[in-house]
């Protein structure tokens, strides 16, 4: 029994390493062909480690594609993707309080409708959808990709749905008879209490927004306002020679945001409800 | 009357969002399923002939729906039971976790870029790394790319392998049980097993019915992977013609835009069917906090 | 309820007539006689760069238009397009791929070129074969930007090292197998199989015949065994090792370094001339071009647009429009830019003008379209509407064939039955 404690946390990290690494070798394949010289990374595909150590895809792929930096896509990428993870998680959680906590006729049905709009392949409202923003001169800005986000997303309601309905309503009678109306049992005592489901919304957003690529290949036209996702496929062509090198350079470089965000955001979801209040 | 209101007005935004941008769409494609349509002149009223031709006269379709029907009903609790399971395995107070999160999580957000159709193509070619374990341990090599069914395995196995959006939630989910409920358990005698379908499974269950459901819904419509992985052709053999991949190809390759309106409904009849059986059945089975306890 | 949904069904219909109807959006002339041009093309980072300065240029010499680019690659390219064509909010110019102007022209979407030839757009230097390349219906929808013609791109040492010495002169499909299975017996490839609606068209235009008739509505050849026959011998050669099997093709497409032909396992891959320049790069050895088997290979090649410049027919400045494919088409300066990344020029004076800038595959490309050019005949008319759908279903089940799951004759006829179904609709 004594042994077995005593063996048992190196025993732990070594599984759980190994099957980390298991699960990290497509990446880490990635990662080591961005310091292969493009012409050498299928014909080495098999071997991990690069023959030799070049930076050149880095500073190759930095100085950017179609006559912009790259910095510029991330710049670009950066606006869209934080004003809508605000707007999508702050419009969310309002209407996640809504179905989760109140009660009110016609909530089933909204709910439902909700749920409906997520299983309709996108592909054939897209072309009503943009005669809709064409209509509103939104086209060439980013605006069709941002502004739904205040109305919701679907997913994320439903998750804060499904948290706010683990919490007792024990609470908010208590504070109802505080006196506390129902925007400030949202603001002061829900909202605290799905925190986690908060963070996790917040880095879906955010990695979702960054890697999406259908709006903005339909709706910025200037190449100016082109976003990494689309910058990272200009590195490729079928019909000419592609600078693969630097594509997978530019791939890693643009994982960094989004694993920082995550990084950041995780503390959130392991802190859960040991730290919010609860107990006490 | 005044809780209506109160009501109404949290999920207003959710309302002027629907109607603004989702449902006249929504009708329009509706109304599109019954026409032929191919984006550039107006539509042509046809009836209930994209319907027939869908069912009797097309057998890519009968294919892709029985390729996603499985890509589906396999991939799903796959992926579900490993995430959980990496969740729980995740869910300890070692210094590392934060770490080893991140390294999870990290196959998750490499996405659907053309890295990974790259990358994901070479760990299974002819001479690949899978098919070089495979071998070593003498069931290989397997042709990834010659046989159908295999070709689903291979997508099946990446959409197991990006797990960490289902193991996030899982994740979020268990840091939100109460420690007190272990700690009383432990108190009463009970070994980690009893532990885990004793409380942690039904104070988990909403959000199991979370993962379930949104993670059918998703999987319904999943087109990255098999684009990528197939080149857009949904090869070998239509191995990996999922049904939104073939939805694709006829809404924009074919032009079909009316026979693709039609698809969609369907598909929208069938998950939400699904779904809601799922949400019947849930009542059986899940454990809301605040409704007492059923 | 019954009402309200009548109601709302005759609200979003009116709303997209409304939408349909109305013109293009913004991009017109202001005030100070200033135009504003929207172009769009696909390609890669190389093309988006030169292209660019190619504007600038434009823009520099006619300081009363601006010129806004759009631009991506090719599958995200005719995503965007398709909602733009819906919604009428084409760019003035666009460029056009041979496989969707009839698509685009025949729904209306582009404009009829033809007025403005010899007025805005100098073709004086042009052959009839190409300009009629452009032509659909017959209305000039298109100006080619330049043009291709197929044939074996190959390396020379690779063929050596599977024990031949040189290729077949005036090679025939019979010449060309008993090579290619000479390469097998060697453990090399021959070819890597070739794009079966192109190299089926060109082989039925040997014959006399086509893919698809004159007007688009069914196949352009009535006897199966013609199929037979030119599938029946590429399955062979895949059995045999002379081309690679399915499988292998399906891992490597699209990427020119995975090809045999780089690798070294190949001698040579069956395709366009403008694709050349990119396979000597990436290989980064010398590699020659041969023409195409006979016999009769003069009725059957072509010259085929690389792609297209066409105006829509919402542009609302078609004759800007017009200007600047002239300036595309005739401009010396401008074609030291694009140096004939877009195909050989169309325009004879300018192949002679640029023939000095070239580099050395460019130069090849240049030479081997000059040669076969006096050897081709006029191209059949473009594909019509519905060739998407054709070439899918072709693609399928010649694949079929090449895993063996069928035979050549079952998968003639099963081709036949889909194609003339899709082509039916064309009547």
């Amino acid at each position: 029994m004594r042994t077995w404690k005593a063996a048992k946390w190196p025993v732990y990290h070594v599984f759980v390493a190994a099957l980390a690494f298991l699960m990290l070798y497509p990446v880490l394949w990635m990662l080591f062909s961005s310091f292969k010289e493009s012409r050498t990374i299928f014909v080495t595909a098999n071997r991990l480690i690069p023959d030799s150590w070049i930076w050149s895809n880095y500073a190759a792929g930095w100085a950017g594609t179609a006559g912009y930096p790259f910095w510029h896509y991330i710049g670009n990428s950066m606006v869209i993707v934080v004003i809508s993870t605000i707007g999508a998680v702050l419009s969310s959680s309002l209407i996640a309080f809504g179905f989760g906590r109140l009660k009110f006729r016609g909530r089933g049905l909204w709910f439902a409708l909700m749920m409906m709009t997520l299983m309709l392949p996108h592909d054939v409202v897209l072309v009503p959808q943009y005669i809709i923003f064409t209509k509103l001169g939104w086209l060439n800005t980013i605006l069709p990709i941002v502004v739904p986000t205040f109305f919701g997303m679907p997913f994320f309601i439903f998750l804060m749905v499904q948290f706010i309905r683990t919490i007792p309503k024990e609470l908010d009678e208590a504070a109802t008879i505080d006196g506390c109306g129902k925007f400030r049992l949202y603001l002061q005592i829900i909202m605290p209490l799905i925190k986690s489901s908060l963070a996790t919304a917040a880095i879906f957003s955010f990695y979702w927004r960054w890697e999406d690529l259908l709006g903005p290949v339909l709706y910025l036209n200037s190449p100016e306002k082109y976003t990494v996702s689309m910058a990272l496929k200009m590195f490729l062509d079928s019909e000419s020679a592609s600078n693969w090198g630097a594509m997978f350079a530019m791939s890693i470089v643009s994982l960094v945001p989004v694993v920082m965000v995550f990084f950041i955001f995780q503390k959130q979801i392991v802190q859960g409800m040991s730290t919010s209040g609860l107990k006490g | 009357m005044r809780s209506e209101l109160t009501g109404y007005a949290f999920i207003s935004p959710f309302i002027i969002g629907f109607i603004a941008f989702t449902l006249i769409p929504m009708f329009v494609s509706l109304y599109m399923s019954f026409t032929s349509y191919n984006l550039f002149t107006a539509p042509e009223w046809i009836g209930l002939e994209n319907f027939k031709k869908m069912f009797f006269g097309d057998p890519k379709y009968w294919n892709s729906v029985r390729v996603t029907l499985l890509y589906v009903f396999i991939g799903v609790p796959l992926r579900l039971v490993f995430a959980l399971f990496v969740a729980m395995i995740l869910n300890t107070g070692s210094r590392m976790v934060g770490t080893y999160r991140t390294l999870y999580y990290l196959p998750s957000i490499i996405g659907g870029s053309v890295a990974v159709s790259i990358m994901w193509r070479n760990i299974f070619s002819n001479e690949g790394v899978i098919n070089h374990v495979l071998t070593i341990i003498g069931i290989g090599p397997v042709s990834w790319f010659g046989d159908p069914d295999a070709a689903l395995v291979m997508l099946i196995s990446l959409s197991i392998w990006q797990f960490g959006s289902s193991m996030l939630i899982f994740l979020a989910g268990l840091k939100n049980i109460s420690p007190e409920m272990y700690e009383a358990a432990s108190v009463d005698g009970a070994n980690p097993v009893r532990k885990f379908f004793r409380i942690t499974l039904p104070l988990l269950s909403p959000i199991i019915l979370f993962n379930l459901i949104m993670q059918t819904i998703s999987a319904f419509m999943t087109f990255v992977p098999a684009y990528i992985i197939s080149k857009g052709e949904g090869g070998p053999m239509e191995g990996t013609m999922l049904y939104s991949l073939y939805l694709f190809r006829q809404a924009f390759m074919f032009n079909n835009m009316g026979y693709a309106s039609a698809m969609a409904w369907v598909m929208l009849l069938i998950v939400s069917l699904l779904t809601a059986v799922l949400f019947l059945t849930s009542r059986f089975w899940v454990f809301y906090e605040n409704e007492g306890g059923k | 309820m019954r009402k309200k949904g009548k109601w709302i069904v005759l609200a979003l219909l009116l709303a997209m007539a409304t939408a349909c109807s109305s013109g293009g959006g913004k991009g017109g002339s202001s005030a100070d006689g200033q135009t504003t041009l929207r172009i769009a093309w696909w390609g890669s980072d190389t093309r988006h760069e030169y292209t660019q300065k190619v504007i600038d240029l434009y823009m520099e010499k006619n300081p009363n238009v601006k010129v806004d680019v759009e631009y991506a690659s090719f599958d995200d390219y005719w995503k965007k397009l398709a909602p733009q064509a819906a919604a009428n909010q084409l760019p003035d110019i666009v460029q056009m791929d041979i496989s969707y102007i009839s698509q685009y022209a025949k729904n209306g979407q582009l404009e009829d070129l033809a007025p403005y030839a010899g007025k805005q757009i100098n073709l004086g230097d042009v052959s009839e074969n190409v300009i009629s390349t452009g032509v659909v219906n017959g209305k000039q929808y298109g100006i080619p930007s330049g043009v291709n013609v197929l044939g074996f791109h190959y390396d020379p040492a690779t063929l050596k090292k599977a024990g031949i010495d040189s290729l077949p002169e005036e090679m025939t499909w019979d010449t060309y197998e008993k090579t290619a299975l000479q390469a097998a017996a060697n453990k090399i490839y021959f070819d890597s199989g070739v794009a079966p609606d192109i190299f089926f068209h060109y082989y039925l235009r040997t014959k006399g015949q086509s893919l698809y008739n004159a007007d688009g509505t069914a196949l352009g050849y009535e006897d199966d065994a013609l199929f037979v026959d030119f599938f029946g011998r590429m399955a062979r050669l895949i059995e045999k090792g002379a081309a690679p099997s399915p499988d292998l093709t399906n891992q490597t497409k699209g990427i020119i370094e995975e090809s045999e032909l780089v690798k070294g396992k190949g001698i040579g891959i069956w395709q366009w001339s403008n694709q050349f320049v990119a396979l000597q790069q990436v290989a980064n050895r010398p590699l020659e071009i041969a023409p195409m088997p006979g016999p009769d290979m003069e009725k059957g090649l072509y010259m085929q647009p690389s792609m297209y410049w066409a105006v829509t027919s919402n542009s609302k400045h078609k004759e800007e429009a017009a200007k600047f494919i002239d300036f595309w088409v005739n401009d010396v300066e401008a074609n030291k830019l694009i140096k004939g990344e877009r195909g050989v020029p169309i325009s004879g004076k300018i192949k002679e003008a640029i023939a000095s800038e070239l580099s050395e595959p460019t130069r090849q490309v240049f030479d081997f379209v000059a040669a076969m050019e006096p050897k081709a005949s006029p191209m059949s008319p473009p594909p019509p509407v519905g060739s998407p759908e054709v070439i899918a279903s072709l693609t399928d089940i010649v694949e079929e064939l090449n895993f063996g799951k069928i035979t050549a004759e079952q998968a003639a006829k099963t081709f036949r039955d889909s194609a003339n179904a899709v082509l039916a609709k064309n009547k």
